[in-house]
């Protein structure tokens, strides 16, 4: 069943391997970030596959490009899937909270949580017709409260609220929301989080591909709600 | 636990190269060692109704083998590509092999696409700590390419087989590459007599992969197994809980059950559950959900004898072990069974 999906902070990391394995699937991919070059490298890298995926440069941040986004999966014939993966890691190196940048904070709350959150106002309308899923990209750090990662764990500690409570609102309408912690990944934003370090150990993002896999074949409804970590020793659903 | 202690020697003439019906014989036909705290008897399989009593429970996987072994060619030539966890449609773990009976690590390498006959395969990434192991992304669904042209996952032990040689009485779902073996020898007449000595047999659903090999980290804990589906219904959840209040034991038949029981256990007892477990039962998890476990006999320096164990302890599991080289029992999985209590069988 070809589907239409919609991934932010799809031109590297999660984001871009995500986007490849949905139009592997043969599934239709609206692919989005910030960099207009990178993310049209991005999307030449998929132009063999045989899901068709459409770039659209621009920051989620911005109400006129989530306006875009959702015209774009409107002519694709809607929407099934939302990927809220773009995030802002904030300062770097990572402060203390107490000495964290008030303006650099309200960004990251900006692109972590409010832009999310828009994506999901704007998109609903579509969403419900295909009784769709949105995946909120989280983060350990949203339960951490490791050193370092306030700011950023505070954004998705808000953003894995927001999922459960849109969840419990959105049931009747049959569309599904999850929180994902993807665990640690070989990807810039963990390299810019460990400036210096080698972090060559980590897991490429595929590690995380038979999650999503297994996660697209249950139906919405039956995995709202929940907040699955995508390395874990167990995905579960009531049977 | 340190990871040699999972050593043990068993000459290669051990080894079962064919079922017993190759023989002209009965599945039923092996050999069952019966091991408990008291030590070990020597009995026939035909004898399990006679080792359990009424009210006991044999929970069973209803997962049955798919032909998962593929003739690919690609930058290294003919080689051998055996799938092994079905994750989405096209997205599953394989493990390249230069042939049935010489594994890898093959050089190959992220991006390297394997021909299967006109179907193609992506090759990923390895699996995070199984370098053997593979992610592949198909370019059609993994069912359909095996419907086509797939044979049983076999080893050098052993030639493939027609594929209902790998299935049991119990096998009803397709999804396993190798065949969730302990059940093997269990016929319907065996199965009448278990159900008329008074035990009862409750499903799971535990889909294998391809069968671990040696543990190579220096500590059994350390290593690491990937995630295979399972499913413990609800119904079967009740059984195993109603069974131990009621004084009755749970036996598992095979490593596969207790991998889906002691994921799904929690300190109320077992819960309904299905999804992926990467679940290690190994001496340091222990063992909660099961009283006895049914099975065949495992090769040195694995995973399966780590579970062994957490059940009964490992000193015991060499002992049984060390007998049955003596008694010169069979391995693998057209071989002999064995039959581990944790308790005494206080009669």
């Amino acid at each position: 069943m070809r589907k239409v999906a919609l991934v932010t902070g799809a031109s590297r990391g999660l984001g871009l391997e995500l986007a490849r394995f949905l139009a592997g699937e043969g599934h239709s991919v609206i692919a989005t970030a910030r960099g207009e070059r990178d993310l049209a490298a991005a999307a030449a890298g998929l132009a063999g596959l045989e899901g068709r995926v459409v770039p659209l440069a621009g920051d989620v941040a911005d109400a006129a490009h989530r306006a875009a986004l959702v015209d774009a999966a409107r002519r694709l014939g809607g929407l099934d899937l939302l990927v809220n993966n773009a995030s802002d890691l904030g300062q770097t190196p990572l402060p203390p909270l107490a000495e964290a940048d008030l303006d650099r904070l309200r960004r990251t709350l900006e692109v972590n949580l409010i832009a999310p959150l828009a994506l999901v106002q704007a998109a609903l309308p579509l969403l419900r017709e295909r009784r769709g899923l949105v995946v909120d990209v989280s983060s350990d750090a949203a339960l951490g409260g490791y050193p370092g990662w306030g700011a950023y764990g505070a954004s998705k500690a808000a953003l894995d609220l927001a999922t459960r409570t849109l969840a419990e609102e959105n049931r009747a309408s049959g569309v599904g929301f999850v929180s994902v912690d993807p665990g640690d990944m070989r990807t810039r934003m963990h390299q810019d989080a460990y400036p210096g370090q080698d972090i060559g150990d980590r897991p490429l993002p595929s590690a995380t591909l038979p999650f999503w896999a297994w996660l697209l074949e249950r139906e919405p409804l039956e995995v709202s709600g929940r907040r699955y970590q995508a390395q874990a020793t167990l995905w579960e659903v009531a049977p | 636990m340190n990871t040699q202690e999972l050593r043990f020697e068993r000459p290669e003439s051990l080894f079962a190269s064919a079922p017993a019906e190759m023989r002209g014989a009965s599945r039923d036909d092996v050999r069952l060692l019966v091991s408990a705290p008291d030590g070990h008897e020597h009995r026939r399989f035909t004898d399990l109704p006679s080792a359990l009593r009424p009210g006991d429970l044999l929970v069973v996987n209803e997962s049955a083998t798919l032909p998962a072994s593929l003739a690919a060619e690609g930058r290294l030539g003919e080689i051998r590509l055996n799938l092994s966890t079905r994750f989405g449609p096209r997205l599953w773990t394989a493990e390249p092999r230069w042939s049935p009976a010489k594994q890898g690590p093959l050089p190959v390498r992220e991006g390297d696409v394997l021909r299967v006959g006109d179907a193609r395969a992506r090759l990923l990434s390895p699996y995070p700590g199984i370098p053997r192991l593979w992610f592949v992304h198909l370019d059609r669904p993994g069912e359909a390419i095996l419907a086509e042209r797939g044979e049983p996952i076999h080893y050098g032990y052993a030639p493939a087989y027609p594929l209902e040689t790998y299935q049991t009485l119990f096998s009803r779902v397709p999804g396993s590459v190798e065949m969730p073996s302990a059940a093997r020898p269990i016929t319907p007449r065996v199965r009448s007599a278990l159900l008329d000595t008074g035990v009862r047999i409750a499903p799971i659903l535990l889909h294998t992969g391809v069968s671990s090999l040696e543990i190579e980290a220096a500590t059994v804990e350390q290593q690491a197994l990937y995630p295979e589906p399972f499913r413990v219904p609800a119904e079967t959840a009740r059984l195993v809980n109603e069974t131990r209040a009621r004084g009755g034991r749970v036996v598992a038949v095979g490593t596969t059950v207790v991998r889906a029981l002691e994921t799904a256990w929690s300190p109320g007892g077992v819960r309904p559950m299905a999804g992926f477990t990467r679940h290690y039962v190994n001496p340091a998890t222990g063992v909660r959900a099961i009283d006895g476990l049914l099975t065949g006999l495992h090769d040195p320096v694995t995973s399966h004898l780590a579970m062994l164990g957490a059940l009964v302890g490992i000193g015991r599991v060499k002992d049984a072990y060390a007998e049955a080289v003596r008694a010169r029992y069979l391995w693998h999985e057209f071989g002999d069974s064995h039959l581990l209590w944790r308790a005494p069988a206080a009669s």
